[in-house]
Protein backbone atom coordinates (compact mmCIF):
# COMPACT_ATOMS: atom_id res chain seq x y z
CA UNK A 1 0.00 0.00 0.00
CA UNK A 2 1.22 3.48 -0.87
CA UNK A 3 2.31 5.70 1.98
CA UNK A 4 0.80 8.68 0.21
CA UNK A 5 -1.48 10.66 2.48
CA UNK A 6 -3.23 13.81 1.41
CA UNK A 7 -2.60 16.64 3.82
CA UNK A 8 -4.98 19.25 5.10
CA UNK A 9 -2.89 22.33 4.60
CA UNK A 10 -5.42 25.04 4.02
CA UNK A 11 -6.55 27.70 6.47
CA UNK A 12 -10.07 27.60 7.92
CA UNK A 13 -11.23 30.45 5.67
CA UNK A 14 -9.85 28.75 2.55
CA UNK A 15 -11.53 25.50 3.52
CA UNK A 16 -14.89 27.19 3.96
CA UNK A 17 -14.55 28.96 0.60
CA UNK A 18 -13.42 25.70 -0.97
CA UNK A 19 -16.49 23.94 0.40
CA UNK A 20 -18.76 26.69 -1.01
CA UNK A 21 -17.12 26.25 -4.44
CA UNK A 22 -17.32 22.44 -4.20
CA UNK A 23 -21.03 22.37 -3.38
CA UNK A 24 -21.68 25.04 -6.02
CA UNK A 25 -19.77 23.04 -8.63
CA UNK A 26 -21.80 19.94 -7.81
CA UNK A 27 -25.03 21.84 -8.44
CA UNK A 28 -23.76 23.26 -11.72
CA UNK A 29 -22.51 19.83 -12.87
CA UNK A 30 -25.87 18.28 -12.07
CA UNK A 31 -27.65 21.12 -13.91
CA UNK A 32 -25.50 20.72 -17.01
CA UNK A 33 -26.19 16.98 -17.03
CA UNK A 34 -29.94 17.48 -16.79
CA UNK A 35 -31.49 18.53 -20.11
CA UNK A 36 -34.87 18.90 -18.40
CA UNK A 37 -33.55 21.53 -16.01
CA UNK A 38 -31.87 23.44 -18.83
CA UNK A 39 -35.05 23.40 -20.94
CA UNK A 40 -37.05 24.53 -17.90
CA UNK A 41 -34.79 27.47 -17.17
CA UNK A 42 -35.06 28.61 -20.79
CA UNK A 43 -38.82 27.98 -21.05
CA UNK A 44 -39.62 30.00 -17.92
CA UNK A 45 -38.65 33.34 -19.52
CA UNK A 46 -40.95 32.54 -22.45
CA UNK A 47 -43.87 32.07 -20.08
CA UNK A 48 -43.05 34.82 -17.61
CA UNK A 49 -41.71 37.53 -19.89
CA UNK A 50 -43.26 36.55 -23.22
CA UNK A 51 -46.79 35.62 -22.15
CA UNK A 52 -47.47 37.32 -18.81
CA UNK A 53 -45.27 40.34 -19.52
CA UNK A 54 -46.44 40.69 -23.12
CA UNK A 55 -50.07 40.61 -22.07
CA UNK A 56 -49.53 43.21 -19.34
CA UNK A 57 -47.67 45.47 -21.77
CA UNK A 58 -50.49 45.37 -24.26
CA UNK A 59 -53.26 45.96 -21.74
CA UNK A 60 -51.87 47.89 -18.73
CA UNK A 61 -48.96 49.96 -19.88
CA UNK A 62 -50.68 53.35 -20.36
CA UNK A 63 -50.55 56.40 -18.03
CA UNK A 64 -47.73 55.27 -15.73
CA UNK A 65 -45.35 58.13 -16.41
CA UNK A 66 -42.59 55.76 -17.44
CA UNK A 67 -41.96 53.12 -20.08
CA UNK A 68 -43.63 49.94 -18.75
CA UNK A 69 -41.65 47.49 -20.89
CA UNK A 70 -38.31 48.39 -19.35
CA UNK A 71 -39.85 48.54 -15.85
CA UNK A 72 -41.25 45.06 -16.29
CA UNK A 73 -38.09 43.61 -17.84
CA UNK A 74 -36.04 44.60 -14.77
CA UNK A 75 -38.78 43.12 -12.58
CA UNK A 76 -38.78 39.88 -14.54
CA UNK A 77 -34.98 39.61 -14.38
CA UNK A 78 -34.97 39.83 -10.59
CA UNK A 79 -38.08 37.67 -10.29
CA UNK A 80 -36.40 35.02 -12.43
CA UNK A 81 -33.35 35.03 -10.15
CA UNK A 82 -35.54 34.52 -7.09
CA UNK A 83 -37.83 31.96 -8.71
CA UNK A 84 -35.20 29.67 -10.26
CA UNK A 85 -32.91 29.85 -7.22
CA UNK A 86 -35.82 28.90 -4.96
CA UNK A 87 -36.71 26.00 -7.25
CA UNK A 88 -33.10 24.85 -7.11
CA UNK A 89 -33.19 24.92 -3.32
CA UNK A 90 -36.11 22.49 -3.41
CA UNK A 91 -33.59 19.86 -4.55
CA UNK A 92 -32.42 19.72 -0.91
CA UNK A 93 -35.38 17.41 -0.43
CA UNK A 94 -34.00 15.14 -3.19
CA UNK A 95 -30.64 15.16 -1.40
CA UNK A 96 -32.41 14.10 1.77
CA UNK A 97 -34.20 11.28 -0.09
CA UNK A 98 -30.96 9.84 -1.49
CA UNK A 99 -29.20 10.34 1.88
CA UNK A 100 -26.73 12.74 0.29
CA UNK A 101 -27.45 15.33 3.00
CA UNK A 102 -25.84 12.89 5.45
CA UNK A 103 -22.67 12.91 3.37
CA UNK A 104 -22.59 16.71 3.45
CA UNK A 105 -23.50 17.04 7.12
CA UNK A 106 -20.82 14.66 8.33
CA UNK A 107 -18.11 16.77 6.65
CA UNK A 108 -16.03 19.15 8.80
CA UNK A 109 -17.28 22.41 7.31
CA UNK A 110 -19.78 25.02 8.41
CA UNK A 111 -23.39 24.23 7.56
CA UNK A 112 -23.74 27.84 6.38
CA UNK A 113 -21.01 27.21 3.77
CA UNK A 114 -22.92 24.17 2.51
CA UNK A 115 -26.11 26.19 2.18
CA UNK A 116 -24.36 29.15 0.48
CA UNK A 117 -22.75 26.71 -1.98
CA UNK A 118 -26.14 25.20 -2.70
CA UNK A 119 -27.70 28.63 -3.28
CA UNK A 120 -24.90 29.83 -5.55
CA UNK A 121 -25.06 26.56 -7.50
CA UNK A 122 -28.79 27.05 -8.00
CA UNK A 123 -28.00 30.63 -9.04
CA UNK A 124 -26.28 29.28 -12.15
CA UNK A 125 -29.62 28.08 -13.56
CA UNK A 126 -31.19 31.38 -12.47
CA UNK A 127 -28.60 33.38 -14.40
CA UNK A 128 -29.24 31.21 -17.49
CA UNK A 129 -32.93 32.11 -17.10
CA UNK A 130 -31.96 35.74 -16.73
CA UNK A 131 -30.17 35.55 -20.08
CA UNK A 132 -33.27 33.89 -21.57
CA UNK A 133 -35.42 36.72 -20.21
CA UNK A 134 -33.15 39.30 -21.85
CA UNK A 135 -33.43 37.48 -25.19
CA UNK A 136 -37.24 37.34 -24.95
CA UNK A 137 -37.18 41.06 -24.01
CA UNK A 138 -35.03 41.78 -27.04
CA UNK A 139 -37.51 39.97 -29.28
CA UNK A 140 -40.29 42.10 -27.72
CA UNK A 141 -38.26 45.22 -28.48
CA UNK A 142 -37.24 45.97 -24.85
CA UNK A 143 -33.55 46.60 -24.21
CA UNK A 144 -31.38 47.76 -21.32
CA UNK A 145 -28.15 49.80 -21.52
CA UNK A 146 -25.22 47.32 -21.65
CA UNK A 147 -23.16 48.98 -18.89
CA UNK A 148 -26.11 48.98 -16.49
CA UNK A 149 -27.00 45.45 -17.46
CA UNK A 150 -23.50 44.32 -16.51
CA UNK A 151 -23.97 45.98 -13.13
CA UNK A 152 -27.19 44.00 -12.63
CA UNK A 153 -25.33 40.87 -13.63
CA UNK A 154 -22.68 41.66 -11.01
CA UNK A 155 -25.41 42.05 -8.38
CA UNK A 156 -27.24 38.88 -9.43
CA UNK A 157 -25.34 36.43 -7.14
CA UNK A 158 -26.26 38.63 -4.17
CA UNK A 159 -29.90 38.63 -5.25
CA UNK A 160 -29.83 34.84 -5.71
CA UNK A 161 -28.33 34.53 -2.23
CA UNK A 162 -31.24 36.56 -0.85
CA UNK A 163 -33.82 34.49 -2.73
CA UNK A 164 -32.14 31.20 -1.79
CA UNK A 165 -31.82 32.19 1.86
CA UNK A 166 -35.53 33.01 1.97
CA UNK A 167 -36.37 29.66 0.36
CA UNK A 168 -34.15 27.90 2.94
CA UNK A 169 -36.37 29.24 5.73
CA UNK A 170 -39.16 26.98 4.51
CA UNK A 171 -37.42 24.21 2.55
CA UNK A 172 -35.01 23.42 5.38
CA UNK A 173 -37.94 22.09 7.39
CA UNK A 174 -39.59 20.08 4.61
CA UNK A 175 -38.95 16.42 3.87
CA UNK A 176 -41.44 15.82 1.04
CA UNK A 177 -40.83 16.84 -2.56
CA UNK A 178 -44.49 17.64 -3.14
CA UNK A 179 -44.56 19.93 -0.11
CA UNK A 180 -41.28 21.54 -1.18
CA UNK A 181 -42.68 22.41 -4.62
CA UNK A 182 -45.76 23.89 -2.99
CA UNK A 183 -43.56 25.86 -0.61
CA UNK A 184 -41.56 27.29 -3.53
CA UNK A 185 -44.78 28.50 -5.13
CA UNK A 186 -45.85 30.00 -1.82
CA UNK A 187 -42.57 31.88 -1.62
CA UNK A 188 -42.34 32.96 -5.25
CA UNK A 189 -45.86 33.92 -6.26
CA UNK A 190 -46.73 36.44 -3.52
CA UNK A 191 -43.35 38.10 -3.96
CA UNK A 192 -43.86 38.56 -7.69
CA UNK A 193 -46.98 40.64 -7.03
CA UNK A 194 -46.18 42.19 -3.65
CA UNK A 195 -42.62 43.28 -4.44
CA UNK A 196 -43.47 45.14 -7.63
CA UNK A 197 -41.85 42.83 -10.15
CA UNK A 198 -44.52 43.41 -12.76
CA UNK A 199 -46.97 45.80 -11.12
CA UNK A 200 -45.83 49.09 -9.54
CA UNK A 201 -46.40 49.17 -5.77
CA UNK A 202 -45.75 52.86 -5.15
CA UNK A 203 -49.38 53.33 -4.14
CA UNK A 204 -49.78 50.20 -1.99
CA UNK A 205 -51.26 50.76 1.46
CA UNK A 206 -52.43 48.86 4.54
CA UNK A 207 -51.57 45.17 4.83
CA UNK A 208 -50.21 45.04 1.27
CA UNK A 209 -47.78 47.85 2.09
CA UNK A 210 -46.55 46.04 5.22
CA UNK A 211 -46.17 42.77 3.33
CA UNK A 212 -44.28 44.45 0.49
CA UNK A 213 -41.80 45.91 2.99
CA UNK A 214 -41.23 42.44 4.50
CA UNK A 215 -40.38 40.89 1.13
CA UNK A 216 -36.62 40.73 0.45
CA UNK A 217 -37.34 40.90 -3.29
CA UNK A 218 -38.80 44.41 -2.86
CA UNK A 219 -35.33 45.73 -1.98
CA UNK A 220 -33.54 43.68 -4.65
CA UNK A 221 -35.93 45.00 -7.29
CA UNK A 222 -35.64 48.56 -6.08
CA UNK A 223 -31.84 48.31 -6.11
CA UNK A 224 -31.86 46.89 -9.65
CA UNK A 225 -34.16 49.68 -10.83
CA UNK A 226 -32.00 52.28 -9.07
CA UNK A 227 -29.08 50.98 -11.15
CA UNK A 228 -31.01 50.97 -14.44
CA UNK A 229 -32.82 54.29 -13.95
CA UNK A 230 -29.91 56.21 -12.39
CA UNK A 231 -29.63 59.65 -14.03
CA UNK A 232 -32.95 59.38 -15.89
CA UNK A 233 -36.06 61.58 -15.38
CA UNK A 234 -38.11 58.46 -14.46
CA UNK A 235 -35.90 57.65 -11.44
CA UNK A 236 -38.20 59.26 -8.86
CA UNK A 237 -41.35 57.63 -10.22
CA UNK A 238 -39.81 54.16 -10.37
CA UNK A 239 -37.34 53.89 -7.45
CA UNK A 240 -38.77 53.92 -3.92
CA UNK A 241 -35.76 53.84 -1.57
CA UNK A 242 -32.19 55.06 -1.34
CA UNK A 243 -29.84 52.35 -2.73
CA UNK A 244 -27.94 52.35 0.58
CA UNK A 245 -31.17 51.51 2.41
CA UNK A 246 -31.84 48.76 -0.14
CA UNK A 247 -28.36 47.34 0.45
CA UNK A 248 -28.81 47.43 4.21
CA UNK A 249 -32.24 45.77 4.02
CA UNK A 250 -30.92 43.08 1.66
CA UNK A 251 -27.94 42.41 3.93
CA UNK A 252 -30.04 42.14 7.10
CA UNK A 253 -32.76 39.98 5.52
CA UNK A 254 -30.26 37.73 3.72
CA UNK A 255 -28.09 37.11 6.78
CA UNK A 256 -31.17 36.61 8.97
CA UNK A 257 -32.83 34.16 6.57
CA UNK A 258 -29.53 32.36 5.94
CA UNK A 259 -28.77 31.79 9.61
CA UNK A 260 -32.33 30.79 10.50
CA UNK A 261 -32.77 28.64 7.37
CA UNK A 262 -29.46 26.84 7.94
CA UNK A 263 -30.36 26.28 11.59
CA UNK A 264 -33.76 24.81 10.64
CA UNK A 265 -32.15 22.60 7.99
CA UNK A 266 -29.39 21.26 10.25
CA UNK A 267 -31.79 20.73 13.15
CA UNK A 268 -34.42 18.97 11.04
CA UNK A 269 -31.77 16.55 9.77
CA UNK A 270 -30.27 15.97 13.21
CA UNK A 271 -33.19 16.24 15.63
CA UNK A 272 -35.29 13.28 14.71
CA UNK B 1 -6.20 6.99 25.25
CA UNK B 2 -9.79 6.07 24.36
CA UNK B 3 -10.74 7.11 20.85
CA UNK B 4 -14.42 6.55 21.52
CA UNK B 5 -15.94 7.10 24.94
CA UNK B 6 -19.66 6.62 25.40
CA UNK B 7 -21.25 7.14 28.81
CA UNK B 8 -24.90 6.44 29.54
CA UNK B 9 -26.03 7.35 26.02
CA UNK B 10 -29.79 7.63 25.56
CA UNK B 11 -31.70 8.35 22.35
CA UNK B 12 -35.45 8.62 22.09
CA UNK B 13 -36.80 9.56 18.67
CA UNK B 14 -39.54 12.18 18.45
CA UNK B 15 -42.92 10.57 18.96
CA UNK B 16 -41.42 7.22 20.04
CA UNK B 17 -42.88 5.58 23.13
CA UNK B 18 -39.54 4.44 24.46
CA UNK B 19 -35.85 5.13 23.78
CA UNK B 20 -34.07 3.25 20.99
CA UNK B 21 -30.81 3.44 22.93
CA UNK B 22 -31.13 3.05 26.69
CA UNK B 23 -28.12 4.16 28.69
CA UNK B 24 -25.36 2.59 26.60
CA UNK B 25 -21.75 2.85 27.83
CA UNK B 26 -18.54 1.52 26.26
CA UNK B 27 -15.11 2.68 25.17
CA UNK B 28 -12.82 1.91 22.24
CA UNK B 29 -9.06 2.35 22.50
CA UNK B 30 -6.81 3.88 19.84
CA UNK B 31 -6.16 1.43 17.01
CA UNK B 32 -8.70 -1.03 18.33
CA UNK B 33 -10.95 -3.00 15.99
CA UNK B 34 -14.38 -2.86 17.61
CA UNK B 35 -17.54 -4.69 16.54
CA UNK B 36 -21.00 -3.54 17.58
CA UNK B 37 -23.36 -6.43 16.96
CA UNK B 38 -27.05 -6.93 17.45
CA UNK B 39 -30.25 -7.89 15.66
CA UNK B 40 -32.22 -5.51 13.42
CA UNK B 41 -33.64 -2.61 15.42
CA UNK B 42 -31.28 -3.14 18.34
CA UNK B 43 -29.94 0.45 18.17
CA UNK B 44 -26.70 -0.03 16.20
CA UNK B 45 -27.30 2.52 13.44
CA UNK B 46 -28.81 5.00 15.90
CA UNK B 47 -25.64 4.78 18.00
CA UNK B 48 -23.36 5.13 14.98
CA UNK B 49 -25.35 8.15 13.74
CA UNK B 50 -24.94 9.87 17.11
CA UNK B 51 -21.22 9.08 17.23
CA UNK B 52 -20.72 10.59 13.76
CA UNK B 53 -22.69 13.76 14.72
CA UNK B 54 -25.50 13.24 12.21
CA UNK B 55 -28.11 12.57 14.91
CA UNK B 56 -28.62 14.36 18.22
CA UNK B 57 -28.59 12.42 21.47
CA UNK B 58 -31.26 12.69 24.14
CA UNK B 59 -28.76 12.46 27.01
CA UNK B 60 -25.40 11.04 27.96
CA UNK B 61 -21.84 11.90 27.09
CA UNK B 62 -19.91 10.95 23.94
CA UNK B 63 -16.32 11.83 23.08
CA UNK B 64 -14.47 10.95 19.89
CA UNK B 65 -10.67 11.34 19.97
CA UNK B 66 -11.16 13.37 23.15
CA UNK B 67 -13.63 15.81 21.55
CA UNK B 68 -17.21 16.19 22.74
CA UNK B 69 -19.61 15.38 19.87
CA UNK B 70 -21.83 18.37 20.59
CA UNK B 71 -19.45 21.08 21.78
CA UNK B 72 -16.65 20.17 19.37
CA UNK B 73 -18.61 18.59 16.52
CA UNK B 74 -16.36 20.03 13.81
CA UNK B 75 -13.22 18.51 15.35
CA UNK B 76 -15.02 15.19 15.68
CA UNK B 77 -16.00 15.31 11.98
CA UNK B 78 -12.38 15.90 10.99
CA UNK B 79 -11.39 12.71 12.76
CA UNK B 80 -14.03 10.34 11.46
CA UNK B 81 -14.86 8.58 8.23
CA UNK B 82 -18.05 6.63 7.68
CA UNK B 83 -19.63 4.16 5.32
CA UNK B 84 -23.35 4.62 5.88
CA UNK B 85 -25.74 1.70 5.96
CA UNK B 86 -27.72 3.18 3.04
CA UNK B 87 -25.86 4.35 -0.10
CA UNK B 88 -25.30 8.13 -0.02
CA UNK B 89 -23.90 8.87 -3.47
CA UNK B 90 -25.04 11.57 -5.87
CA UNK B 91 -26.49 9.67 -8.87
CA UNK B 92 -26.03 12.69 -11.13
CA UNK B 93 -22.24 12.67 -10.74
CA UNK B 94 -19.62 10.19 -11.90
CA UNK B 95 -17.87 7.91 -9.42
CA UNK B 96 -14.76 10.12 -9.41
CA UNK B 97 -16.81 13.31 -9.03
CA UNK B 98 -18.39 11.84 -5.90
CA UNK B 99 -14.93 11.16 -4.46
CA UNK B 100 -13.69 14.63 -5.48
CA UNK B 101 -16.67 16.23 -3.76
CA UNK B 102 -15.84 14.39 -0.53
CA UNK B 103 -12.08 15.07 -0.69
CA UNK B 104 -12.67 18.80 -1.21
CA UNK B 105 -15.21 19.05 1.61
CA UNK B 106 -12.67 17.38 3.90
CA UNK B 107 -10.09 20.01 2.90
CA UNK B 108 -7.79 17.51 1.22
CA UNK B 109 -7.33 19.79 -1.80
CA UNK B 110 -8.83 22.78 -3.56
CA UNK B 111 -11.68 22.08 -5.96
CA UNK B 112 -10.84 21.86 -9.67
CA UNK B 113 -13.43 21.28 -12.40
CA UNK B 114 -11.82 18.14 -13.90
CA UNK B 115 -9.94 15.09 -12.60
CA UNK B 116 -6.91 15.95 -14.72
CA UNK B 117 -6.70 19.37 -13.10
CA UNK B 118 -6.77 17.94 -9.56
CA UNK B 119 -3.43 17.70 -7.68
CA UNK B 120 -1.29 14.63 -8.43
CA UNK B 121 -1.55 13.48 -4.79
CA UNK B 122 -5.33 13.27 -5.12
CA UNK B 123 -5.21 11.54 -8.50
CA UNK B 124 -2.71 8.94 -7.30
CA UNK B 125 -4.66 8.18 -4.15
CA UNK B 126 -7.94 7.78 -6.05
CA UNK B 127 -6.31 5.44 -8.58
CA UNK B 128 -4.62 3.46 -5.81
CA UNK B 129 -7.85 2.98 -3.85
CA UNK B 130 -9.83 2.22 -7.02
CA UNK B 131 -7.38 -0.54 -7.86
CA UNK B 132 -7.59 -2.03 -4.38
CA UNK B 133 -11.37 -2.35 -4.47
CA UNK B 134 -11.39 -3.12 -8.20
CA UNK B 135 -13.38 -0.25 -9.71
CA UNK B 136 -10.69 1.49 -11.78
CA UNK B 137 -12.68 0.85 -14.97
CA UNK B 138 -15.83 2.39 -13.52
CA UNK B 139 -14.24 5.49 -12.04
CA UNK B 140 -15.49 7.87 -14.71
CA UNK B 141 -18.89 6.34 -15.24
CA UNK B 142 -22.09 7.91 -13.88
CA UNK B 143 -23.30 6.38 -10.61
CA UNK B 144 -26.54 5.39 -12.33
CA UNK B 145 -24.58 2.93 -14.47
CA UNK B 146 -22.81 1.20 -11.56
CA UNK B 147 -24.14 -1.94 -9.89
CA UNK B 148 -25.01 -1.91 -6.18
CA UNK B 149 -21.75 -3.68 -5.35
CA UNK B 150 -19.70 -1.18 -7.37
CA UNK B 151 -21.43 1.71 -5.59
CA UNK B 152 -20.55 0.14 -2.25
CA UNK B 153 -16.89 -0.10 -3.29
CA UNK B 154 -16.99 3.54 -4.29
CA UNK B 155 -18.32 4.49 -0.86
CA UNK B 156 -15.44 2.57 0.67
CA UNK B 157 -12.92 4.62 -1.33
CA UNK B 158 -14.71 7.79 -0.36
CA UNK B 159 -14.62 6.98 3.36
CA UNK B 160 -10.88 6.24 3.26
CA UNK B 161 -9.69 9.08 1.02
CA UNK B 162 -9.03 11.41 3.96
CA UNK B 163 -7.38 8.70 6.10
CA UNK B 164 -9.65 9.10 9.14
CA UNK B 165 -8.46 8.37 12.68
CA UNK B 166 -11.74 6.60 13.44
CA UNK B 167 -13.52 4.70 10.71
CA UNK B 168 -17.20 3.86 11.22
CA UNK B 169 -18.41 1.00 9.05
CA UNK B 170 -22.16 0.51 9.17
CA UNK B 171 -22.63 -2.84 7.44
CA UNK B 172 -19.92 -2.02 4.89
CA UNK B 173 -19.93 -5.27 2.94
CA UNK B 174 -23.66 -5.43 2.32
CA UNK B 175 -24.09 -6.28 -1.37
CA UNK B 176 -20.43 -7.16 -1.99
CA UNK B 177 -19.31 -10.47 -3.47
CA UNK B 178 -16.95 -12.75 -1.52
CA UNK B 179 -13.80 -11.64 -3.38
CA UNK B 180 -14.57 -7.94 -2.86
CA UNK B 181 -15.35 -8.56 0.82
CA UNK B 182 -12.00 -10.22 1.33
CA UNK B 183 -10.21 -7.46 -0.60
CA UNK B 184 -11.89 -4.83 1.54
CA UNK B 185 -10.95 -6.47 4.82
CA UNK B 186 -7.36 -6.97 3.68
CA UNK B 187 -7.18 -3.28 2.84
CA UNK B 188 -8.80 -2.17 6.10
CA UNK B 189 -6.31 -4.30 8.03
CA UNK B 190 -3.48 -2.63 6.06
CA UNK B 191 -4.90 0.79 6.91
CA UNK B 192 -5.10 -0.18 10.57
CA UNK B 193 -1.56 -1.47 10.63
CA UNK B 194 -0.13 1.53 8.79
CA UNK B 195 -2.06 4.42 10.34
CA UNK B 196 -3.31 2.94 13.62
CA UNK B 197 -6.89 3.63 12.52
CA UNK B 198 -9.59 2.78 15.04
CA UNK B 199 -12.38 0.82 13.36
CA UNK B 200 -15.97 0.69 14.61
CA UNK B 201 -17.93 -1.98 12.77
CA UNK B 202 -21.55 -3.03 12.65
CA UNK B 203 -22.31 -6.04 10.47
CA UNK B 204 -24.74 -8.85 9.91
CA UNK B 205 -21.90 -11.10 8.70
CA UNK B 206 -20.77 -12.21 12.14
CA UNK B 207 -17.71 -14.00 10.73
CA UNK B 208 -16.34 -10.53 9.80
CA UNK B 209 -16.16 -9.74 13.52
CA UNK B 210 -14.25 -12.92 14.36
CA UNK B 211 -10.89 -11.13 14.38
CA UNK B 212 -11.89 -7.93 16.15
CA UNK B 213 -10.28 -6.86 19.43
CA UNK B 214 -13.52 -6.21 21.24
CA UNK B 215 -17.14 -7.02 20.57
CA UNK B 216 -20.23 -5.43 22.12
CA UNK B 217 -23.62 -7.05 21.81
CA UNK B 218 -26.58 -4.68 21.89
CA UNK B 219 -30.16 -5.82 22.17
CA UNK B 220 -33.30 -3.73 22.69
CA UNK B 221 -31.12 -0.64 23.08
CA UNK B 222 -28.99 -2.04 25.91
CA UNK B 223 -25.47 -3.44 25.98
CA UNK B 224 -25.75 -7.13 26.84
CA UNK B 225 -22.06 -8.06 26.70
CA UNK B 226 -18.80 -6.30 25.93
CA UNK B 227 -15.58 -8.32 25.78
CA UNK B 228 -13.17 -10.05 23.40
CA UNK B 229 -14.66 -12.57 20.94
CA UNK B 230 -12.80 -15.38 22.76
CA UNK B 231 -14.25 -14.38 26.13
CA UNK B 232 -17.69 -14.17 24.58
CA UNK B 233 -17.42 -17.62 23.05
CA UNK B 234 -16.10 -19.10 26.29
CA UNK B 235 -18.82 -17.51 28.40
CA UNK B 236 -21.65 -18.68 26.15
CA UNK B 237 -20.45 -21.92 24.58
CA UNK B 238 -18.37 -24.97 25.32
CA UNK B 239 -16.01 -26.75 22.98
CA UNK B 240 -17.29 -30.11 21.81
CA UNK B 241 -15.97 -33.41 20.57
CA UNK B 242 -18.03 -35.01 17.85
CA UNK B 243 -17.63 -38.78 18.03
CA UNK B 244 -19.12 -41.93 16.59
CA UNK B 245 -18.34 -45.63 16.61
CA UNK B 246 -19.52 -48.77 14.82
CA UNK B 247 -20.84 -49.86 18.22
CA UNK B 248 -22.42 -46.60 19.31
CA UNK B 249 -24.06 -48.24 22.35
CA UNK B 250 -20.64 -49.32 23.65
CA UNK B 251 -19.39 -45.78 23.21
CA UNK B 252 -22.29 -44.15 25.07
CA UNK B 253 -22.04 -46.78 27.84
CA UNK B 254 -18.34 -46.03 28.20
CA UNK B 255 -19.00 -42.27 28.37
CA UNK B 256 -21.59 -42.87 31.08
CA UNK B 257 -19.15 -45.07 33.01
CA UNK B 258 -16.47 -42.38 32.78
CA UNK B 259 -18.95 -39.75 34.00
CA UNK B 260 -18.65 -37.67 30.83
CA UNK B 261 -21.79 -35.81 29.72
CA UNK B 262 -22.93 -36.32 26.14
CA UNK B 263 -25.85 -35.87 23.76
CA UNK B 264 -26.75 -37.84 20.67
CA UNK B 265 -27.76 -35.69 17.74
CA UNK B 266 -26.82 -37.60 14.60
CA UNK B 267 -23.41 -38.13 16.22
CA UNK B 268 -22.33 -38.40 19.83
CA UNK B 269 -21.50 -34.92 21.09
CA UNK B 270 -19.26 -34.63 24.13
CA UNK B 271 -18.65 -31.17 25.59
CA UNK B 272 -15.31 -30.64 27.30
CA UNK B 273 -13.69 -27.90 29.38
CA UNK B 274 -9.91 -28.27 29.34
CA UNK B 275 -8.28 -30.58 26.78
CA UNK B 276 -9.78 -32.81 24.09
CA UNK B 277 -6.76 -35.11 24.48
CA UNK B 278 -7.82 -35.96 28.09
CA UNK B 279 -11.21 -37.20 26.89
CA UNK B 280 -9.94 -39.14 23.87
CA UNK B 281 -7.13 -40.90 25.77
CA UNK B 282 -9.66 -42.33 28.24
CA UNK B 283 -11.85 -43.97 25.58
CA UNK B 284 -11.37 -47.66 24.71
CA UNK B 285 -14.18 -47.99 22.13
CA UNK B 286 -12.91 -47.96 18.54
CA UNK B 287 -13.99 -44.61 17.01
CA UNK B 288 -15.12 -44.12 13.41
CA UNK B 289 -15.62 -40.35 13.71
CA UNK B 290 -13.51 -37.90 15.69
CA UNK B 291 -13.87 -34.16 15.21
CA UNK B 292 -13.31 -31.13 17.42
CA UNK B 293 -15.89 -28.40 17.14
CA UNK B 294 -14.49 -24.94 17.94
CA UNK B 295 -17.44 -22.57 18.51
CA UNK B 296 -17.49 -19.52 16.25
CA UNK B 297 -18.51 -16.01 17.19
CA UNK B 298 -21.65 -16.58 15.17
CA UNK B 299 -22.49 -19.59 17.37
CA UNK B 300 -22.00 -17.41 20.43
CA UNK B 301 -24.07 -14.61 18.90
CA UNK B 302 -26.97 -16.95 18.08
CA UNK B 303 -26.76 -18.49 21.55
CA UNK B 304 -26.80 -15.03 23.05
CA UNK B 305 -29.91 -14.03 21.10
CA UNK B 306 -31.65 -17.30 21.97
CA UNK B 307 -30.74 -16.81 25.64
CA UNK B 308 -32.02 -13.22 25.55
CA UNK B 309 -35.25 -14.47 24.02
CA UNK B 310 -35.60 -17.13 26.70
CA UNK B 311 -34.86 -14.61 29.46
CA UNK B 312 -37.39 -12.15 28.02
CA UNK B 313 -40.02 -14.93 27.85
Amino acid sequence: MSTLVLARKQSRVFRELNSVVTVMAREITAYLKSPGAAIMSLAMPLVMMGMIGGNLMQNMAGGLGFEFGQFMLVGMLVNMLFMITSMGMASMVDDHDIDFNQEMLVSPVSRVSLVIGKILGSAFAAIVSMAGTLIVGLIMGITLPLGKLLLILALSPLMCLTGGALAMLVIGLIKSKKAANLAVNLIVMPQMFLSGAIIPINNSSGVLLVLSRLMPMTYCLDLARAVIYAGTPEYDSVVMFNPALNFAAIAVLTVGCLILGTFFFAQSEKNR
Amino acid sequence: MSMIEVNNLVKQYKGAKEPSVKGVSFSVERGEFFAFLGPNGAGKTTTISILTTTLSKTSGEVKIAGFDIEKEARKVREKVGIIFQQPSLDPQLTAEQNIRFHACLYGMCGYRPTFKMMPAAYRNRVMELAEIVGIQDALFKPIKKLSGGMQRKLEIIRSLIHTPAVLFLDEPTQGLDAVSRRGLWDYINDVRNQYGTTVFLTTHYIDEAENVDKVCLINHGKIAACCSPEEMKNSLLRQELILDAEDRTALTNELTTLGLPYTVNGRVIVPYQESAQDVISRLQTKLTVLRIHEPSLEDAYVEFLNKSGRDAA
